[in-house]
């Protein structure tokens, strides 16, 4: 390697000579590099050197190639491989558990929502049963309406109440519960 | 991205995609993991777990990513892997490490696989990793700045920077050795 400088060259150069040597370098600038290399002997000796290195790593550099069977043996593995990777376990996992929140979520609703309904009608009955002893006066109003027109007005209640609740659950941002009303 | 390729993609015809990726990319899969590994074997078998990992992650590709960054990233990661098995003790994070450098040169199975081994190649086993990875690559690509970049997942001028520096380093290193061993 006899044309190795250890002496660098003009730094101002110094890339331009490599871009120049490679033919990377602008029709413009190449001029200008050119020139200045006819007049600096430390930047063509530096040149001349860094091109030796270019030329014998890519002589002495091995090229390997993929042999020959490469595809054949990876589809053979691939037979024996599942599909399943760690992302598609990890959004399996999140599907499930998604999946599994709704429905305890519809359970919590439609429960809450029974015991919210049995609980009106408890309370429009007992309402009922009670008020000829807790309003005398009502108990008369009471007496003279039919089984039907009680059945109305009990059913009247329990949705009165039930709206209520519902006004009240969404007033607090959440389903009607039991608790809603404690 | 090949245009085939993502137009199957973006239909879910994975299968039928990967059989056009993988001869697609075979060749710049293998020759990445080989300017990694340094060892043919343990390239080719990089390069089939590369293909496997490509395989089951399919489905999963967003293209947010180029197909070729995304399996790039996907052969650098599974090589680290390897070199990381091989000894785990060494951090390969640091691309400037002298001890991963060292490490990642005594690992391989022997770099005397060319009898006329140049004994530039043996300095060239004494820079930084990232410097002898970008050597290496640059060479089995015949020269293309863009080929090591986007295999690398590094910007086109810090390639060029690499590069440049590796080659100035040897220069540097190679006059004296080689007048020590005449």
């Amino acid at each position: 390697m006899n044309n190795l400088n250890p002496l660098p060259p003009c730094a101002d150069y110094e890339f331009e000579i490599v871009e120049l040597g490679e033919g990377s370098l602008a029709p413009e600038k190449a001029r200008t590099v050119r020139a200045h290399l006819e007049s600096c002997a430390r930047c063509r000796n530096w040149l001349s050197g860094f091109a030796e290195v270019d030329a014998r790593l890519a002589a002495a550099l091995p090229r390997h190639v993929l042999s020959a069977d490469f595809a054949s043996r990876l589809h053979a593995r691939l037979g024996s491989e599942s599909r399943r990777t760690p992302r598609n376990d990890l959004r399996t996992a999140a599907d499930e558990e998604y999946r599994r929140t709704l429905e305890a979520l519809r359970l919590g609703a439609r429960r809450n929502a029974i015991l919210a309904g049995l609980a009106a009608g408890v309370v429009a009955i007992g309402g009922l049963v009670l008020a000829p002893n807790l309003l005398p006066d009502a108990g008369s109003l009471l007496a003279s309406l039919t089984a039907q027109q009680r059945l109305i007005g009990c059913g009247a209640l329990g949705g009165v109440i039930a709206l209520a609740g519902l006004a009240w659950s969404t007033m607090l941002g959440q389903l009607p519960t039991l608790r809603s009303f404690g | 991205m090949d245009a085939g390729i993502e137009e199957l993609l973006a239909a879910g015809r994975h299968d039928r995609a990967f059989d056009l990726v993988v001869p697609a990319f075979q060749d710049r899969v293998f020759r990445l993991a080989y300017s990694i590994l340094r060892d043919r074997a343990a390239a080719e078998d990089a390069a089939q777990e590369t293909f496997v990992r490509v395989w089951k992650a399919l489905p999963g590709f967003d293209g947010r990513a180029a197909l070729g960054t995304w399996i790039y990233a996907i052969t650098r990661n599974t090589c680290l892997m390897e070199l990381r098995r091989r000894r785990p003790t060494v951090s390969f994070d640091d691309p400037d490490s002298a001890e991963a450098s060292h490490a990642a040169a005594s690992i391989a199975t022997g770099p005397a696989e060319d009898p006329e081994h140049d004994n530039l190649l043996r300095l060239l086993d004494t820079l930084p990793r990232n410097q002898q990875e970008a050597v290496r690559l640059f060479y089995l690509e015949d020269r293309s700045y863009e080929a090591v970049a986007e295999q690398l997942g590094m910007p086109l001028g810090t390639v060029k920077n690499l590069l440049h520096r590796a080659r100035k380093r040897l220069m540097e290193l190679a006059q004296p050795a080689e007048v020590k061993a005449a």
